[in-house]
């Protein structure tokens, strides 16, 4: 089975590796976007750091949402484990994305055993005739709406009526949710940088901060990737920064304006992208002049690019950690069918001997 | 290999060796002088002092909390070292890579991370292993997990919590076990806003104390060597020096370790109630040789403070500069992160006072450990500013020019004369934490030791010359010359492997299953998840 291919023609893995590195060595703009696990994301900041590149999560945009609402604002969360367990309320905010799905059906098939009442309520803000996860047992949860409002508008007018403040649009079954507020021991809203613009973000954690005045509450995290969030930690411990961080000047700066990697390709700025990521996606459109590197889990070699590596697919064809967000931290999975495909920590190392003569510190 | 360090004063207060002479290293350890042996490579050393590699007992150098810091605060830490990059990410500003070397660079050879998580080990052993040059360790935090605080409500036999203890040290490869505002986290949850020592978790109905004492005799019958190290209430409040000293008698015999004993130096005299207890609490320690405590001290400037006492960072959001906060409900203590400035006004004098009293009145220095709480106090960065403060009274009085003189009236430092040997500081911050640790290798020169061995060159300028070593050997390798790394290695993280109760695994198990909807595995790690060979050392427990 072919594993690598230089354009479209399949090539030694060492030869590809040593194509890759060449182009690498000579880019004056190089840009990475990943989708990857924990070791993958370290490689490849390791490497940008030799290369000088900008990197960034493979679909970035929902991401830097969610990092700008901790380096912008911070925020008041809790713990998935505790939310199961504690929660009486839970406040969907806005679409979850599908990975989550499956946590939220099984907060509505359980009830919360820390908390007196062991009884759990739903609601939901977003606009009528927002997508839902299914809760279990035919449960349904209180919509809260402003009609078509934005997420952001509809938190806004709920907090202002929770202050007790007018609202030219009142929120739709407010006084239901008033109710349960003040019987709820600990509600829980869960959010997420998936469907939810910053602003809104920012104003759900503006009524949490409010309602902790009095009594307790907080927002769980539901990243709009797991692998995005996971690669957003392990940069920071190895540059002090998130992702949309490069190292044009020799050290990090995070920048996530002019380190958004899509940006920079649409824009021209980049002369090669080395995109990371087992699963085969919709590319941007290639610019002319820029190179472009692929490790994707592949049997052929990926239209236009001068470079294609297969790699394998963290906890399937190798052993990983990764993060989830079922426990709220970094987590070691075994491989489900140990295949002979390489991690893309793996390649990354490969091509960074043949472009540097130090190894790699990760 | 063999390596002779030449004609240096060497300082090695376990050996009882205070001398003019040479030390010699075979490979990765400290040997004797072979007879008539030639030495491979020769470090001249005359003009400098030579100690043990130094041990940083509690440092929140990684896991969950301190990363999330960096996150709130991408401004803290935007690199300014505009220089050629010598190390790999070395002019990452606040990154694990930049802790290993600044720590190597001022002779330190271990650190330990006092707030591991339980939940969160895997991520702080990843985020230690990718810290260079030095070794690591942890200590796991036990004491607001429903699991603990249910077993002590149903009183459970202590042997069974001795089983979940030892457990949770061999999962999460830690070296000891520590205590984080015992019960608050768990009260703060049910809406609780104050916490002391005699207070109860509501839905518990166990005390603050009853969980200290618990945890503390645990550690003590399990032999794990260091004792329970315990962050006590009330952190940071006017009064808090009542609660140190309720602490500190509750040790009644057995070990038990302070940390950051400045943030409970705090009396309520004075015009703004808040006042010096330095002299007081210094005494307590004194009269009480079970207790060790460490510092915690206060240096200005822009700082962040990391912690897992939640219920208190929760309460100084007020005080957060810049103005942002994350704080966080975890299975366990959770935690929050305020960033701080401290000022050289009143309070921030105060402070600064109280935690340079405790050093300077505390007589043992085999019961006083060398820290700022990094960072809550200040950055490490800060210690040769710090050694040269305990080491000089000139320094400290030069300092006390600059700052509130309200508050330095309301203090006893300038009536302190004593001035810290280089002998008291390779026990305060060698012998002794290695002690306390029972790290048996290292702290000391002896033959035998592992070769972790910091020289340094004597300067008029305390600081510069703790602050940039002249040699620093780790495991044996020269790591440091002339205060610049010029080898990059991987330490290893120290931890414990205290025998497991298989029938302890099967209730967790179950517990877990039940309440949380997973299996232990999720949880579970194998040592091959750090991408590192060999990630972890092995300590052994007390028989
Ligand atoms: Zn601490």
């Amino acid at each position: 089975m072919a594993v690598a291919w230089i354009g479209n023609r399949e090539a030694l893995i060492e030869h590809a590796a040593a194509h890759a590195a060449s182009l690498l060595s000579s880019s004056r703009c190089p840009v990475f976007s990943f989708d990857t696990d924990i070791d993958g994301t370290r490689a490849a900041i390791a490497l940008a750091e030799r290369a000088g590149a900008a990197y960034d999560h493979a679909d970035g945009a929902a991401l830097a949402r969610e990092t700008a609402l901790f380096t912008d604002k911070g925020a008041m969360t809790v713990a998935p484990g505790e939310t199961r367990r504690r929660a009486d309320v839970v406040v969907i905010v806005g679409e979850l994305p599908r990975i989550h799905h499956g946590l939220v059906g099984e907060l509505a098939g359980t009830v919360p055993d820390l908390s007196t009442g062991n009884q759990r309520a739903f609601f939901v803000v977003g606009p009528n005739g927002m997508s839902m996860p299914p809760l279990n047992g035919g449960r349904k949860a209180t919509q809260l709406s402003c009609g078509q409002a934005s997420l952001a508008a509809t938190l806004a007018a709920l907090r202002a009526q929770y202050k007790g403040r007018r609202t030219s649009q009142p929120v739709s079954n407010f006084n239901d949710f008033a109710k349960a507020l003040a019987a709820a021991h600990f509600p829980v809203f869960l959010f997420s940088g998936h469907a939810a613009e910053g602003l809104a973000l920012e104003m759900l954690q503006g009524l949490i901060a409010d309602l902790n005045r009095k009594s307790r509450a907080s927002g769980l995290y539901l990243p709009a990737s797991e692998n995005g969030w996971g690669s957003a930690l392990a940069s920071a411990w190895m540059t002090g920064f998130p992702l949309r961080t490069g190292f044009a000047r020799g050290l990090p700066e995070f920048d996530p304006w002019r380190c958004d990697v899509e940006r920079m390709i649409a824009a021209g700025e980049a002369d090669l992208h080395l995109r990371i990521s087992a699963a085969t996606a919709q590319l941007q459109k290639k610019r002319a002049r820029m190179a472009l590197i692929v490790l994707t889990k592949t049997e052929k070699p990926v239209a236009g690019a001068a470079v294609t590596m297969a790699i394998g697919e963290a906890g399937v064809d190798h052993d990983a950690v990764v993060y989830s967000s079922r426990t709220g931290s970094l987590r070691s999975i075994d491989a489900q069918a140990d295949s002979q495909l390489p991690s893309a920590a793996t390649i990354i190392r490969l091509i960074a001997t043949h472009a540097f003569a130090e190894a790699l510190p990760c | 290999m063999l390596t002779k360090i030449a004609g240096g004063d060497i300082i090695d207060p376990v050996n009882g060796r205070l001398d003019k002479g040479d030390l010699w290293i075979k490979d990765d350890k400290i040997v004797p002088a072979p007879a008539g042996g030639a030495a491979d490579r020769t470090i001249e050393a005359s003009g400098c002092i030579v100690m043990a590699g130094a041990i940083d007992i509690h440092s929140h150098i990684g896991g969950g909390n301190v990363n999330t810091a960096r996150l709130l605060l991408p401004e803290q830490h935007a690199a300014h070292q505009l220089r050629p990059a010598m190390t790999p990410l070395s002019n990452a500003g606040w990154s694990t890579f930049q802790t290993g070397c600044l720590y190597a660079k001022m002779g330190f050879t271990t650190v330990v991370e006092p707030a591991m998580s339980p939940g969160a080990a895997l991520h702080t052993h990843l985020e230690l292993a990718d810290i260079p040059i030095i070794d690591k360790a942890t200590l796991a935090i036990l004491g607001n997990d429903d699991f603990l605080l249910s077993m002590i409500r149903d009183d459970a036999p202590q042997t069974m919590i001795e089983d979940y203890v030892a457990w949770t040290v061999a999962s999460t490869r830690a070296l000891g076990v520590k205590v984080i505002n015992a019960g608050a986290a768990a009260a703060f949850k049910e809406n609780v806003r104050t916490f002391s020592l005699d207070d109860v978790v509501p839905s518990y109905g166990v005390s603050s104390r009853k969980i200290v004492k618990t945890l503390q005799a645990a550690v003590d019958n399990l032999g794990l060597p260091h004792p329970l190290h315990v962050h006590c209430n009330n952190l940071g409040s006017p009064g808090s020096a009542d609660t140190a000293a309720a602490t500190i008698a509750a040790a009644d015999g057995l070990p038990l370790h302070l940390a950051h004993l400045q943030f409970y130096g705090y009396g309520t005299e004075g015009k703004r109630g808040f006042s010096s207890a330095a002299a007081r609490l210094a005494e307590l320690v004194n009269a009480t040789p079970e207790v060790t405590i460490d510092i915690g001290q206060v240096m200005f400037g822009q700082t962040v403070t990391v912690s897992s006492d939640v219920m208190r960072q929760f309460s100084a959001r007020g005080s957060a500069h810049p103005k942002k906060t994350v704080i966080h409900d975890g299975d366990g203590n959770g935690g929050g992160i305020v960033p701080y400035s401290y000022g050289k006004d009143f309070y921030g004098t105060m402070q600064w006072a109280i935690g340079l009293e405790l050093f300077l009145l505390i007589d043992d220095p085999w019961r006083v450990f060398f820290t700022t709480d990094h960072p809550n106090g200040a950055p490490f960065t800060a210690y040769p500013a710090l050694f040269e403060l305990l080491m000089s009274r000139e320094a400290r009085t030069e300092m006390a020019a600059g700052l509130s003189r309200s508050a330095l009236a309301l203090s006893t430092l300038a009536a302190i004369d004593r001035e810290y040997t280089f002998e008291e500081i390779a026990i305060m911050t060698r012998a002794a934490p290695a002690k306390l640790l029972g790290l048996t290798d290292r702290g000391h020169l002896g033959a035998g030791a592992t070769a972790d061995v910091a020289v340094y060159r004597r300067d008029r300028s305390i600081a510069k010359m703790l602050g940039e070593a002249a040699y620093v050997f780790k495991d044996g390798d020269l790591v440091v010359q002339d205060g610049e790394i010029i080898h990059y290695r991987w330490g290893k993280a120290l931890r414990l492997k205290p025998p497991v109760d298989k029938a302890m695994v099967r209730r967790l198990e179950d517990y877990h299953q039940q309440r949380y909807g997973l299996s232990l595995d999720w949880f579970n790690f194998p040592d091959s998840a750090i991408a590192r060979e060999q990630p972890f050392g092995e300590v052994p427990c007390r028989t």
